[in-house]
């Protein structure tokens, strides 16, 4: 408790890095949105059916959109709107729904790009003090391409996982085990078990790669193999505690992820009030973004902590050289 | 005064006026009751086989004679991957492999003549294929007889046959111990005045068979309730594991049964003080018993608006069956039973098992009481119930929210900003306007498209009978399919019947209407292609252009609107390609609308029926990609928790 404690305490002391990820979520999805946008705007024109879609909901011209869409456009369905759209992506994680491939370019590019801040942020949260934008973003050019070599462990780990193991789970176990089931309620439970076990095993590599980039960062590995290796050793060594620690900050999770069920804006509203449930629904993916960055903060607390080096990192902060031009002014004087 | 003596004619021709019985027998017959079956069959739930054995009555009502007996024998279809049925699920892209150990047949082990010749048949029995040619088909049987049976004449054969029940496909068969058994007896063909209609089982279409009285014994474990078309006369438990229950019921087209020993049976009565009660009767899932009266409720809707719409339903008792999960046996009709279909999860104020309950009770209606040619015209019951339930529906069940379904299927999210309407959801717009053009509707069912045949059955009939009720009005259409209900009940209705039918009680040539929807693939789309409205001195000239962009031709209104709150309604034959509106006005237009009030459902382009000057498509536009940004963001997040 004291390492989830001191790692919400990090994560807090940071809201620089909280924003920041998020303004990278607005990215990445803005592009991606303006094309919606203008996809929606060529589809409605001058039509009345506007006047609808924008005081409410028309079912009718979203299946007609959807019916002719392409790219982006074919995800313009219902399960967009408020918490359905929560349930969509988690269902569609949990049980590997194909996603156009416009839609998986967006996620490479925003996974590519937590890769390249993963190490400035874990090792701001490793400092436990300011690094400065300039000492951020060194750590993170530093690590880059150390977790693009992890980054690559992972997907072949990954790549298994969803390619291999889910298949086998749920496209050949589930239904032999279910063929002559009759009860619906039966069947689900069977379902809810192999998300149980697809879900430990997904949660132990992640568990894993997260101590790995921990370890690399704090001990400056370079070998990203080897900082898998001992993130394995680490757990083993302190399985209680990093598994408690991880269904903690899973249980964070489940509780943003309720709370935003609470109050999840429907698409029922037009003007002010849809703007107010916009907020709500960026409030929602802050914190969404604030459970990720906690699980990183509470590992890296857990980590240093059964070290006896609280807020110890073995490399010193790297120093952002200044320009070729300032070094020359700086020399000039 | 003329509507009051229709009303009046329409009650006495009515099945109201026979008496159900409370044991299946009615009295004065409303049949002809030319094809009877007294049937005997046992099944083992262990090798799941059924052997059986009928004594089949049929007597000749066309005008010619026959020198053969065609049969269905519908369970060869699963027998190997060659039949018919099996090769268009190939070709609708489905999957086509049987498992040997769960394919389904039908061997028959003797056929004899017993009237008014004896003759052993077996041996001069053939298969044929008059749909396709298809040597492997083995679902239809000819049987030639020596001595021709007369207009009038009778013949009566003795059959007796064993069934390898198949897992469940197309509705019938077994999973676990739930056993739905349909289709599944030597089934006599339809003689016509053209000849025998038998066609071979096809994976797109259903069934068709004439009226007549079953007599059926069905012997099954001791304790295993059990569900059957009409009405249980007699149980006798035969000392050995095993008890033998007996139904019967008259004017019939077709029999079929359920058991499980894990049904939960539940009764209730509907009762309406102009229509005969009914008693119900349900078999229910246990993991559904707390759905029980959403059932009964349903069939009670059905029961009351179908019965005062078009006719009282004459029976006397029905009989529900929820199949249990993954059964595939949902969702179907047979004559005083059909099976509905609903989920562990099913929240209030979503159309399961609401919609599928009241449609299946309503083929009661549309296939058991009108007894069209499924084969050939499935959109005569199909379209006409898709039509009747949502009317149906929206009586009863309005709001209904759109469902959406999330981790396997298993977890419902119900999407409280999405209100369904009959119009659009109803009757289907959406998937008649993706297969619009797959094929005429007067195309005989069987030879639709596979993958899009359910499209021009369901949705487009259901859309053009909402679109005369609301060319026609509702109390026009009513008398109309009223009529024909009346006229045909228990009958083989033809299109042509209906269509003369629509014409002679709405009193208008509707011959053109029915040549676009029913005749043709064409579609229909009227839109707005152009408005301007700018100023010409003290006044405002308005232009507007208004296009027919499909082939198909519609009388529409046109409105147009103007900034003073003017509105002027055009009326426009729709006929030629396009056409121009002028106007001098001392306000500017503010919108036109082609179809103001949706009269035409068949639009297959609703979106472009209207144009306004003040269009608030961006601004929508703004909304809707801002609640899609949000959705992605997450969708993000989802994938990032793997980085």
């Amino acid at each position: 408790m004291s390492a989830l404690r001191d790692g919400i305490r990090r994560v807090n002391s940071a809201p620089g890095i909280l924003i920041a990820v998020w303004a990278l979520t607005v990215l990445v999805s803005l592009p991606l949105a303006a094309v919606l946008r203008g996809m929606l705007e060529t589809s409605l024109g001058s039509s009345l059916a506007a006047d609808t879609a924008a005081g409410g909901v028309n079912y009718e011209w979203m299946q007609q959109f959807v019916e002719q869409a392409s790219g982006v456009g074919v995800t313009f369905r219902p399960t967009i709107i408020g918490f359905a759209a929560v349930l969509d992506n988690l269902s569609a994680f949990i049980d590997d729904t194909t996603r156009p491939v416009v839609i998986v370019g967006a996620a490479a590019t925003y996974v590519a790009a937590w890769i390249f801040l993963a190490g400035g942020i874990i090792d701001r949260y490793a400092r436990g003090r300011p690094t400065g934008t300039h000492g951020f973003f060194a750590s993170c050019g530093v690590f880059f391409f150390r977790f693009l070599r992890l980054g690559l462990v992972q997907w072949l780990v990954y790549a298994f996982l969803f390619g291999s193991v889910h298949v086998w789970l749920f496209d050949r176990l589930y239904p032999q085990i279910t063929h002559e089931v009759t009860v619906e309620w039966t069947a689900f439970l069977v379902r809810l078990t192999l998300y149980l076990v697809f879900g430990i095993l997904v949660a132990a590599a992640a568990l894993i790669f997260d101590y790995a980039k921990v370890r690399a960062v704090v001990e400056d590995r370079r070998s990203m193999l080897s900082a898998v290796n001992s993130a394995l050793g680490f757990v083993q060594r302190n399985y209680a505690a990093a598994v408690g620690l991880f269904v903690a900050n899973f249980i964070l999770f489940a509780i943003v992820v309720g709370l935003y069920a609470l109050v999840a804006p429907g698409a029922g509203r037009s003007g002010v009030s849809f703007w107010v449930g916009f907020a709500v629904s960026q409030l929602y993916i802050l914190g969404r973004l604030w459970v990720k960055l906690v699980f990183w903060a509470t590992e890296t607390s857990l980590f240093q902590s059964r070290l006896a080096h609280a807020g110890w990192v073995s490399r010193a902060p790297v120093v952002w050289p200044d320009s070729p031009a300032a070094e020359a002014i700086i020399r000039a004087n | 005064m003329r509507a009051a003596w229709c009303v009046v004619a329409l009650l006495i021709a009515s099945p109201l006026a026979a008496q159900p019985g409370t044991n299946g027998a009615i009295d004065p017959p409303l049949s002809p009751r030319n094809a009877n079956y007294t049937i005997r069959a046992s099944l083992d739930p262990r090798t799941r086989i059924i052997t059986g054995s009928a004594t089949i009555v049929w007597r000749n009502i066309t005008a010619r004679p026959t020198s053969e007996l065609q049969f269905h024998l519908y369970w060869n279809a699963w027998r190997d991957t060659q039949s018919t049925f099996m090769r268009e699920l190939a070709l609708g892209g489905a999957s086509d492999q049987i498992d040997a150990n769960e394919a389904g047949r039908i061997d028959l082990s003797s056929i004899k003549l017993t009237a008014p010749t004896t003759a052993d048949l077996m041996a001069a029995q053939r298969f044929i294929a008059p749909d396709d040619g298809n040597a492997h088909d083995r679902t239809v049987l000819s049987v030639p007889l020596s001595t021709p049976i007369e207009p009038g004449g009778s013949a009566a054969i003795d059959i007796a046959w064993t069934a390898h029940v198949p897992r469940t496909i197309a509705r019938t068969g077994a999973i676990g111990n739930f056993f739905f058994i349909a289709q599944w007896f030597p089934k006599l063909g339809v003689l016509q005045d053209e000849g025998w209609n038998c066609h071979q089982f096809h994976s797109g279409t259903e069934f068709f068979a004439d009226y007549g009285v079953y007599d059926v014994s069905l012997t099954v474990p001791a304790g295993w309730p059990l569900g059957a078309t009409g009405v249980e006369r007699e149980r006798r438990d035969n000392g050995n594991g095993t008890t033998t229950h007996r139904y019967y019921q008259d004017d019939v087209h077709d029999f079929a049964w359920t058991t499980s020993p894990d049904y939960l049976v539940r009764t209730a009565r509907f009762e309406h003080p102009t229509l005969p009660a009914v008693e119900m009767r349900l078999l229910l899932q246990p993991e559904h018993a707390g759905q029980a009266e959403r059932h009964f409720d349903a069939t009670r809707t059905t029961l009351k608006y179908y019965g005062e719409w078009y006719g009282a339903y004459p029976y006397g008792h029905i009989t529900i069956v929820d199949p249990a999960w993954q059964s595939d046996a949902g969702g179907m009709e047979y004559p005083t039973l059909f099976t509905a279909g609903t989920r562990w999860l099913a929240p209030a104020r979503v159309t399961t098992p609401e919609g599928v309950t009241v449609h299946e009770a309503g083929h009661q209606f549309w296939y058991g009481i009108v007894g069209n040619n499924e084969f050939e015209n499935a959109w005569m019951d199909e379209g006409f119930n898709t039509f009747s339930t949502a009317r149906a529906m929206w009586q009863v069940y309005d709001p209904n929210y759109l469902s959406l379904r999330y981790f396997g299927g298993f977890v419902p999210w119900v999407v409280r900003d999405i209100a369904l309407t009959r119009e659009h959801d109803g009757d289907r717009l959406a998937g008649y306007r993706r297969d619009a053009r797959s094929d005429a509707q007067s195309t005989a069912s069987f030879r639709y498209f596979p993958t899009t045949g359910g499209s021009i059955t369901y949705n487009k009939t259901a859309l053009w009978l909402n679109t005369l009720e609301r060319w026609l009005g509702w109390p026009t259409l009513q008398r109309v399919m009223s009529t024909y209900f009346a006229a045909w009940s228990f009958k083989h209705p033809a299109p042509d019947d209906f269509f003369r039918t629509a014409s002679d009680v709405s009193g208008r040539d509707l011959r053109e209407f029915f040549d676009q929807t029913y005749r043709s693939s064409n579609v229909f789309d009227y839109g707005v292609q152009d408005l301007k409205s700018g100023r010409d001195g003290d006044r405002y000239r308005t232009t507007l252009v208004v296009r027919r962009y499909g082939e198909a031709i519609f009388p529409v209104d046109v409105l147009v609107t103007f900034e003073n709150g003017e509105r002027v309604t055009e009326r426009w034959d729709g006929r030629d390609r396009w056409k121009l509106f002028v106007y001098e006005r001392p306000a500017r237009a503010s919108s036109a609308v082609v179809d103001p009030n949706r009269v035409l459902l068949l639009d297959v382009n609703p979106i472009n029926n209207s144009r306004t000057l003040a269009p608030r498509g961006q601004q929508a536009a703004r909304k809707w990609s801002a609640t899609w940004l949000v959705w992605l963001q997450d969708c993000l997040l989802s994938w990032a928790a793997l980085a």
